[in-house]
């Protein structure tokens, strides 16, 4: 296990850490292509935790790192809640759920708002997971609510995807329906001492057995987690670190670079999207269709 | 009132169990446009403070009912000088009898709500103060 100091800030590397995030979440498209932090070389490793609301992501989360923290790993968490769409306003609840292991050194935790962002992501998540790396922490979490869109931003941003899924719930369904099963690399069925989650891990192993992810190497574990007990969770750390081989040995430096890099052109260029489209007026649209798009097009070349 | 781009921390230091208060906070200045922290129930000050500083946020609002939060308040404030975090304000709100009210603010306290209060004026005065700043 790591022992060194690397990733433990100081009160003065905290307060860095924590101003510049708040600085690129904030910032627009072009501030920030101005002063884009650089990508770190090596880059720290990546787990990222999706799954619905309630499923019980924070709580698994902060059980884990705390776990991380005392064998000696310095771990860089980013929470991301989403934001109220009338008042802008968000509660970010995420902490409540880490307590224990949001005041060990070496951890980082910061929340954000996901604004309004389209995918559930926050704006300039790939460079705030940069900007988190140049602090040398051996291990980065990203946690963020399940929502279509999100699953596919996570994928592109992190090593390893952990799925959360609940007993008890439609979720089996609604996950074959919504896809996002494909994108997992781990499936929790979390809250497992209750009951209904033997079914639910049966069903979803069925389903994964016949995935896409199985065409590349790699099968995907479903796995019973419970906080409450501590069940499973030995497992799920032998999972992440068998994860992490099997990346280390099947994904070279060069294809995770180049799908980061892809999806931080895409975020931006779609943020400068939905600037154009939100400066157009009712009247704006009483134009042809044609006409409109050859605008947008044209606004988007000006910057 | 508008609390746009605003980050606050609602934490409850001390022993007392009750944060109702402090939620009912926490969703009225969401609802006026802030990004609300919550730390849940019995924190020590200096791990507020330290949350504080890793959230980034511009304001504390500390929910007391214990009775003990002169040293409360004093303790925060020592610690979040302690984590670089100086620069960010405190409010307290609880029970919080009129004769300490002074007491809190010299030491740091930038404003002291109480029960009585209409939320609406709790969350003006809290965007007046973090105007100022």
């Amino acid at each position: 296990m790591p022992e060194s100091q690397a990733g433990v800030l100081d009160a003065t590397a905290r307060r860095e850490l924590a101003r510049e995030i708040s600085r690129l979440a904030r910032a627009s498209a072009q501030s920030v292509l101005r002063a884009a932090p650089v990508p770190m070389v090596p880059p720290a490793r990546r787990i990222g935790f999706t799954g619905p609301p309630g499923v019980g992501k924070s709580t698994l989360v902060g059980k884990l790192v705390e776990r991380r923290a005392a064998q000696g790993v310095s771990v860089g968490v980013l929470a991301i809640d989403p934001a109220s769409p009338y008042s802008k306003g968000a509660i970010l609840g995420d902490r409540i759920r880490m307590d224990q292991a949001s005041g060990d050194p070496r951890v980082f935790m910061r929340s954000v708002s996901s604004r309004d962002s389209q995918d559930g992501m926050c704006n300039n998540v790939a460079d705030i997971l940069c900007a988190m790396e140049a602090h040398h922490f051996d291990e980065l979490v990203l946690e963020t609510v399940g929502v279509g869109q999100a699953e596919h931003a996570v994928k592109a941003l992190v090593d390893t995807v952990v799925l959360l899924m609940q007993p008890e719930t439609g979720d089996a369904i609604q996950a074959l329906k919504a896809g996002i099963l494909e994108v997992a690399d781990i499936i929790v069925v979390s809250k497992s001492d209750l009951h209904g989650a033997p079914k639910m891990r049966e069903v979803l192993a069925s389903t994964v057995r016949f995935g896409a992810q199985r065409a590349v190497g790699w099968t995907v574990p479903v796995l019973g987690v419970s906080v409450e007990t501590g069940k499973g969770l030995d497992e799920l750390e032998a999972a992440l670190t068998a994860h992490a081989a099997w990346v280390a040995a099947n994904r070279t430096a060069a294809e995770t670079q180049a799908r980061r890099a892809c999806y931080r052109v895409q975020d931006l260029v779609l943020r400068r999207l939905d600037d154009q489209l939100s400066a157009l007026s009712p009247a704006d649209y009483e134009r042809p269709v044609a006409e409109l798009y050859q605008r947008v097009l044209e606004g988007l070349r000006q910057t | 009132m508008s609390l746009a781009g605003k980050r606050i921390l609602i934490a409850k230091p001390g022993l007392d169990g009750h944060d109702v208060g402090a939620k009912i906070i926490a969703l009225a200045l969401r609802d006026a446009g802030a990004e609300v922290i919550y730390t849940g129930l019995r924190k020590s000050p200096q791990y507020i403070a330290r949350v504080a500083v890793e959230e980034d946020v511009d304001a504390v609002g500390l929910s007391i009912l214990s009775g003990s939060h002169v040293d409360l308040v004093r303790d925060t404030v020592r610690h979040l000088r302690e984590a670089q975090g100086g620069n960010i304000k405190i409010f307290v709100g609880g029970t919080i009898p009129q004769e300490d009210v002074e007491p809190l603010m010299t030491s740091g306290a930038a404003g002291v709500f109480n029960a009585s209060q209409r939320i609406e004026d709790v969350v003006a005065e809290v965007g007046r103060l973090l105007d100022d700043a």
